[in-house]
């Protein structure tokens, strides 16, 4: 948007690595107006732009910050006046009609204050981001891995991908890399010949229960700490999270103490949480920029601020800079000034114009709201089939996606359209979606049946941690129609596994 | 009074309840809801995986539970699970067909070659041998049969000796006017009319070529016994069904025949009503209580037969805490205790969850404080378990649901009947 020619290169899909794994918050602010004002200034401001420009990704839920019984007594004073002197909007209600908002809320609650939180759906929201960078001239190259950045001199020249689904390297020529590679900072830097940047990972897994037992967002009233917080997010709501600093960004357990935790922490905010209907659990790291100031074990209380480094400073390298730390809320705020320090490097003055223009598809300025897709499918039910009951998502919308993608994998098409995303974990979708893909022509039966495998064994990554109760039920009719009636596990062997 | 109460209404309770009936018990079958066969594929399974693909599954069942002692085929026995198939074999009226000694292929709705012992008469021609030419028909508005994925699976497929030729077309048969995505069981609902089967049969002949044989999603009639007979004897070509994803209509046929079966021989069929307790004295099970309207329902009787299934019907269930439990009678389990019930290996080894169930005698009685079948003494002296509820087997791996279902169901009315002097 400021006139650069720039390429994107992700190594997976956008948003798979550390964007769309979490729990769906559109931070209002009030989580760090006590911990971390800056922070919580940075997101009720951000929280207005995003909601304007990425509307149709964000649904504007509101959100309520309760004290629940047992929880510090003291904490709501100092949260009311740490949302004054932060500016984020708040406004304490009875508990009451905090109570009549949500019914299934924890009756001993003690005190209750409103909120802006919304939610926002990360891929969507992530999406947005790119087609607009495509409109004004991008390219978007998903399934690239860096493998090497090289140097002219004290300069960047040019960076090296392999691309993940042909097998082909990629080389780009360039002046300038801003390395937003997340928790995998380090690494990139480290390629660029810039060592020790130290992004430590922090770990919290998130658990999607059926319905949503909450309609705003519920947060409690207490210093940040594990499971929160409930997020309702388009058919789910999600409770997140715990945080364990991790060693390897690329290796994230979902431990069943946690998910434990996680149940009993939803326990407390919705009474009965542990009889609802667990379907999905995943875990993402937080990019945490290690700060000295606070022990290298204790990943929550690290900043959540962002950081950039100028490697030109630091390393004696023109042409790098490494943004890190943050959050998904803040997110434009991150890239404008990390542009603007690209800007200042190049002795270039050029405004950021991201906070005033809408991203396609959000123009109308429209935010979404869960009776989208029945209106959608109201409107077309007749002339279009539906693909994805759980979801709603139609055939149209499987086949427009895998036009406009045709190497993507069942998991890429799913981040977009929530193919199997519902109770039934792609029970009935997989086969539909499978035999769409394959008749779309772009793909031979042998890649077509490897989609199917890996999409079922990628659900599976995120169900077995979790399985309890009625998903359990549903487990069992899915393993007798993929397994027992349909025995797909007997189809000719691949010689190798689809990966991507 | 009844004599026997069978729970459950899948393939175990709804033959249980038949073969109790026919030999002039009285039987209350009660039921939570409508039963699994409807979810199912339609055909007899009795052993297809042991783990490589079993050819004669009577034979291969010794050697099979000498390697699996948990599996409910160690109490039952071959022999027992033959006569479990013969006597649904005699129930069923001629809805299933096939040498029952010998497993065959049959295509699925992804393209894999299934074995199974007992098919549908209307799945006879699918049966896969080397040579064989399908054209696979998808029908353009039911999206449960994907032709081409089918058509290709099959093709690239090796048997013994060569392979199959397969192509596939899409037909535009409109089952409900107006409507692009219509239910399988609307098709067959739609072709239980004679001039809807005009209708495919004239499509039909327009895409098939001589020496082909037509496969079509299973949804060829659902209540006219003589659909599929009615459109083979107009098309003039071999044609066959294959089993979609549920409902099942191959499945629901099987099943409305079986309640009928019953219900005219004067069983007592209660559906909707959830076993809620149950009473005991002196060893045994002497009433169940069911909940329906207005009041709870308290049902005496001699003997009970648990047909309950298995986690996929929520007879048994894992509660969020990691404990398993048998919700009908609260009988015991196998398996329960085992630290990893569940692990993340998608396709590799069974998950141990599925395995847990009721340990049973070779009466099919219901064991306490066993370690696996045939070990430790009944619970109550009358109370008999079949079908999903048995433990030691994940059915839908090795193929083993309605052998396991019928064999057990059959045993545990034989003995019934035994105990009551042969005759109820």
């Amino acid at each position: 948007m400021r006139g650069y020619k720039a390429v994107l290169v992700d190594r997976a899909d956008l948003a798979q690595g550390t964007t769309g794994r979490y729990h769906g918050l559109l931070h209002s602010g009030g989580r760090y107006v006590v911990s971390d004002p800056r922070s919580a200034t940075e997101c009720a401001e951000e929280n207005a732009i995003i909601t304007r420009i990425h509307a149709d990704a964000v649904e504007r839920t509101g959100g309520l910050f309760v004290s629940a019984p047992g929880d510090d007594p003291e904490f709501p004073d100092r949260f009311a006046a740490g949302a004054l002197g932060t500016g984020v909007p708040c406004n304490e209600i009875s508990v009451g009609e905090a109570l009549r908002r949500e019914p299934r809320l924890n009756p001993g609650i003690s005190r209750a204050f409103e909120v802006q939180d919304g939610s926002v759906d990360g891929w969507q929201m992530v999406w947005g981001a790119a087609n607009s960078a495509i409109q004004h001239g991008a390219t978007v190259l998903t399934y690239h891995r860096v493998t090497e950045i090289t140097r002219d001199g004290d300069r960047v020249s040019s960076v090296l991908c392999h691309d993940e689904k042909t097998g082909e390297d990629v080389r780009i020529h360039c002046h300038f890399v801003i390395n937003a590679s997340g928790a995998w900072a380090g690494q990139v830097a480290h390629m660029a010949g810039c060592p020790d940047v130290q992004v430590v990972p922090g770990r919290g897994i998130m658990i999607a229960m059926n319905h949503r037992l909450v309609n705003s967002v519920v947060n409690r009233c207490i210093h940040p700490a594990d499971g929160d917080i409930i997020v309702p997010v388009h058919t789910v709501c999600i409770i997140g999270t715990t945080d364990v600093k991790v060693e390897d960004p690329d290796k994230l357990a979902i431990p069943r103490g946690e998910v434990q935790q996680m149940l009993d922490a939803g326990e407390v905010l919705v009474p009965g949480f542990r009889q609802s209907r667990a379907v999905h659990a995943w875990a993402g790291v937080r990019p945490l920029v290690k700060d000295t100031r606070v022990s290298a074990s204790d990943t929550r209380h690290m900043s959540r601020g962002m950081s950039i480094l100028d490697h030109e400073e630091r390393d004696g390298l023109k042409g790098l800079l490494t943004i890190s730390g943050g959050k998904l809320t803040t997110y434009r705020l991150m890239a404008e000034n990390v542009v603007n320090a690209m800007c200042e490097q190049l002795g270039d003055k050029r405004p950021c114009t991201t906070a005033n223009e809408a991203v396609p598809k959000s123009e109308s300025g429209t935010t979404y709201v869960i009776t989208h897709r029945l209106h959608d499918r109201e409107g077309d039910r007749l002339d279009d089939q539906i693909i994805c009951e759980c979801e709603l998502m139609s055939k149209k919308m499987f086949v427009d996606a895998m036009e406009s993608q045709p190497t993507a994998s069942l998991d890429d098409l799913r981040r977009q359209l929530r193919l199997g995303m519902g109770p039934c974990q792609g029970g009935f979708c997989t086969l539909r979606a499978t035999g769409l893909a394959l008749d779309h022509e772009r793909i031979d039966i042998v890649r077509a049946t490897g989609l199917l495998r890996l999409f079922l064994k990628n659900r599976w990554i995120g169900l077995w941690p979790i399985l309890h109760g009625d998903q359990v039920r549903q487990t069992a009719l899915d393993d007798w129609i993929f397994r027992g009636t349909l025995d797909v596990e007997h189809l000719p062997q691949p010689e190798s596994e689809v990966l991507v | 009074m009844s004599d026997v109460v069978v729970i459950g209404a899948g393939i175990a309770g709804l033959t249980a309840a038949n073969h109790l009936v026919g030999q002039g018990a009285r039987v209350t079958l009660v039921t939570k809801g409508i039963g699994g066969l409807q979810l199912g594929q339609g055909t007899v399974d009795v052993l297809g995986y042991a783990p490589e693909r079993v050819e004669r599954p009577y034979e291969a069942i010794d050697a099979y539970v000498q390697q699996h002692p948990e599996h409910p085929y160690a109490v039952i026995g071959a022999d027992g699970v033959r006569r479990g198939v013969e006597v649904f074999s005699g129930l069923v009226d001629g809805l299933l067909a096939g040498d029952a000694d010998a497993n065959r292929l049959f295509p699925t709705a992804v393209g894999a070659m299934r074995p199974t012992t007992l098919v549908q008469p209307s799945m006879v021609e699918g049966e896969c041998v080397v040579g064989k030419r399908y054209c696979i028909v998808g029908f353009t508005r039911l999206k449960d049969f994907q032709a081409s994925l089918i058509a290709q699976n099959l093709g690239r497929t090796s048997l013994a000796g060569g392979r199959v030729d397969a192509r596939s077309v899409t037909v535009d048969f409109v089952a409900r006017e107006g409507e692009s995505d219509s239910s399988g069981v609307s098709f067959a609902r739609a072709l239980d009319d004679a001039g809807n089967r005009r209708r495919l049969v004239l499509a039909l002949k327009g895409v098939v070529g001589a020496e082909e044989v037509i496969g079509v999603p299973a949804v060829l009639g659902l209540n006219d016994p003589e659909a599929f007979a009615d459109i083979a004897r107009q098309l003039d070509h071999p044609i066959f069904e294959i089993p979609l994803p549920p409902p099942s209509v191959p499945g629901m046929r099987l099943n409305q025949h079986l309640i009928d079966k019953a219900k005219r021989a004067r069983g007592r069929f209660i559906l909707g009503s959830k076993v809620i307790g149950h009473a005991d004295a002196d060893g045994r099970l002497r009433s169940v209580t069911i909940a329906t309207a207005g009041h709870d329902t308290v049902i005496p009787a001699d003997s009970f037969i648990l047909a309950a299934g298995g986690f996929e019907s929520g007879a048994l269930t894992l509660d969020s805490y990691g404990a398993v439990k048998e919700t009908v009678l609260g009988l015991p389990l196998v398996g329960a205790d085992n630290p990893e019930l569940i692990h993340g290996d998608y396709w590799g080894r069974e998950q141990p969850l599925f395995k847990v169930g009721v340990a049973v005698d070779a009466s099919m009685r219901v064991l306490r404080a066993a370690s696996g079948h045939g070990d430790g003494e009944p619970v109550y002296d009358n109370v008999y378990a079949a079908g999903g509820a048995l433990a030691g087997a994940t059915r839908w791996r090795d193929l083993s649901g309605e052998g396991i279902a019928l064999g057990s169901a059959v045993r545990a009315c034989d003995a019934i009947l035994q105990a009551n002097g042969g005759a109820a």
